[in-house]
């Protein structure tokens, strides 16, 4: 049955996957603070959907927003990514443009994307899809990077959100497979390189320049 | 990336593997075939004819945006492996050349995709202590190229390993669990970042990150081995084993595309989905349901090959192998015809002329894509056969890498 969109209205994603794992929530009783939750309530327009991806880390947040804030360098931790170059702006300032190339085997070439926010304070970073060889068409996400309460050492939560199209031929439940398998394995990368990096960093001088940007 | 869309380029796989053996009947039947197309045989002959003398594909049509990407022949590597000279025939049975070492051409092709992520591996004689059993491999990897360079460097000896330790006799149950065992070896491997990137080969892409794993890298397996009397095909994904046999296409494997019925029944059994996306595609994103590695598609994506033990006969006259750059723009029929004209327009291999100088071929920018492969006198007829069907795919627009391995299989030349 193709996909017929009656919501009118903006309405905020209702289902949160932590670790892979699917749990009835919103953002806002994830344990992220209220004044960050806030970035991950997207307004979905009919015909749109979005997902909202958590990962833990055992790590520092500062190691773990080191890599997540580089606007010019997703290549750091995201595996489908073979190389990007910025197109406009020094991809530190909002409204930086940059253009990836993707991997083969996946269904995309390239994607052009600008940076929306990126907050260091508030370890947020925002960017939009404005174009490219794919099918996710007013792509929007959003990652923020958080302190977590652990009595064992330093633990970092991660929570990606999007909101995007559904592509014509595809339900909204395909969309989201699709996309949330790619953030995943995203943010699987992420806690990867992250724990190997601090790993290869221990036994030097604590609090490596090499870990920051 | 979008299916090339070509009436008869793609050859529906077989919804069953082939019978080990053809026929009486069958044979007659495709006998007759033979004989009543033979005029379309020559009409395809003459293209053929045409197609050579024209050199390269003519240039891409300007308003094709993929196909106006530039091409790019970055690593061509056509070779032949020598016929041993022969002994005496002592054996008035035995065929008149030994089959000692096998004839076959190798080619790779970048084609239009921006890197070469294919890699060939051909092993005469792999089997330590055992003689006649030669081994051929064509691996298609996507993410990243090292996944398909560990295949190409350790999926033989890993092979050869398996079957010592099976004491395979050749029987078809053997060959099935020696086969699985190796692919299942190389999978696990592959997941290893550390240990699926030999030391010696120059460093890929995900060297620099040095992630921990490396789950998003895979390659397609198609692999045989031939004996003096049996052909023994493993495949995972969607490259293709086809034998010629009295010029009639048997396929030795069956693509493993992710809507094949018994395929998506099986991805659905393991809680996956095949989503339309570009065409089928698991989870919406890999458009094979089988390769070595893609560990972050598990258990979906599988490495469990498909095996079949295919008894030779006096009628088979070669097996390909090709990446599914070759397949998606030439079907079966069209390859086994192209095969079948290069060795009729360069006669039965004629072991004397191999040592002539004039028909030494040298390898062109070393072997990165194929190893294993001699370069010393070439089998001239193997060798045209690969490097045609590689242009045919080239000039049929292929979007992809381009690998074929001919292997001559005619006995009593």
């Amino acid at each position: 049955m193709p996909y017929a969109a009656t919501r009118t209205s903006p309405q905020q994603h209702s289902r949160v996957a932590s670790n892979g794992r699917a749990v009835a929530a919103c953002a806002g009783h994830a344990g992220v603070p209220d004044e960050v939750a806030r970035h991950h309530e997207h307004a979905v327009a009919a015909g749109q959907c979005c997902s909202v991806m958590v990962q833990s880390i055992a790590a520092p947040a500062d190691a773990v927003w080191s890599l997540v804030r580089r606007f010019d360098q997703p290549q750091g931790y995201k595996r489908f990514i073979r190389s990007c170059h910025l197109v406009d702006g020094d991809g530190v300032e909002v409204g930086s443009v940059r253009e990836l190339l993707v991997v083969s085997g996946l269904p995309a070439e390239n994607s052009r994307e600008r940076l929306e926010i990126r907050d260091d304070e508030r370890r947020v970073i925002s960017f939009r899809i404005l174009g490219g060889d794919h099918r996710l068409a007013n792509y929007r996400s959003v990652t923020t990077v958080h302190e977590a309460a652990s009595e064992g050492g330093p633990l970092t939560m991660v929570v990606e959100s999007y909101v995007v199209d559904v592509p014509p031929g595809n339900t909204v439940e395909e969309t989201r497979i699709f996309v949330d398998t790619i953030v995943r394995c995203n943010l699987q990368s992420l806690e990867d390189t992250v724990i190997r990096q601090q790993a290869m960093a221990a036994p030097a001088a604590p609090h490596n320049d090499h870990n920051h940007s | 990336m979008a299916e090339i869309c070509c009436e008869e380029a793609k050859s529906t796989p077989a919804t069953a593997v082939a019978a080990a053996s053809v026929s009486a009947t069958a044979a007659a039947a495709a006998a007759v075939a033979v004989a009543s197309s033979a005029l379309e045989r020559r009409r395809r002959r003459l293209e053929m004819r045409r197609f050579r003398v024209a050199g390269d594909p003519e240039a891409p049509v300007a308003e094709d945006v993929r196909a106006a990407k530039r091409q790019r022949l970055a690593r061509t590597l056509s070779s032949t492996c020598p016929d041993a000279g022969s002994g005496s025939g002592s054996d008035s049975d035995r065929p008149a050349l030994p089959e000692r070492l096998p004839r076959y051409g190798v080619t790779s092709v970048c084609g239009r995709r921006r890197e070469m992520e294919d890699t060939v591996s051909v092993r005469p004689d792999f089997v330590p202590g055992t003689s006649k059993q030669h081994f051929f491999g064509v691996f298609d990897g996507h993410g990243c190229s090292h996944v398909a360079t560990m295949c190409q460097n350790m999926m033989h000896e890993v092979v050869a390993d398996e079957h010592r330790k099976a004491d395979c006799s050749g029987e078809e149950t053997a060959w099935k669990a020696v086969m699985e065992r190796s692919f299942a070896r190389l999978d696990e491997q592959a997941a290893s970042w550390a240990t699926s990137r030999s030391r010696d080969e120059p460093s890929c892409r995900c060297e620099q990150q040095k992630p921990l794993r490396c789950d998003h890298v895979g390659s397609t397996a198609v692999v045989a081995v031939v004996s003096p009397t049996h052909v023994v095909v493993a495949n995972a994904g969607d490259s293709r084993a086809v034998l010629s046999r009295a010029g009639v296409p048997v396929p030795l494997s069956v693509d493993h595309k992710p809507d094949r019925p018994d395929e998506l029944a099986r991805i659905k059994a393991a809680g996956g989905r095949v989503i339309y996306w570009d065409g089928a595609r698991v989870l919406g994103v890999l458009a094979m349901s089988r390769a070595i590695g893609d560990g972050y598609l598990k258990p979906f994506v599988s490495s469990e090959p498909e095996v079949t033990v295919t008894e030779r006969t006096d009628d088979d006259e070669c097996l390909i192998l090709a990446s599914d750059g070759l397949w998606d723009v030439v079907t079966n029929e069209m390859a086994c015809e192209v095969v079948r004209a290069c060795f009729h327009s360069n006669g039965p291999p004629a072991p004397a002329a191999r040592a002539n100088g004039a028909a030494l071929r040298a390898a062109e920018n070393g072997s990165a894509a194929a190893k294993g492969v001699s370069v010393e006198d070439s089998d001239k007829a193997c060798s045209d056969a690969a490097m045609l069907l590689a242009k045919l795919a080239l000039a049929r627009r292929s979007a992809d890498n381009v690998s074929v391995v001919v292997v001559d299989l005619r006995r009593g030349i």
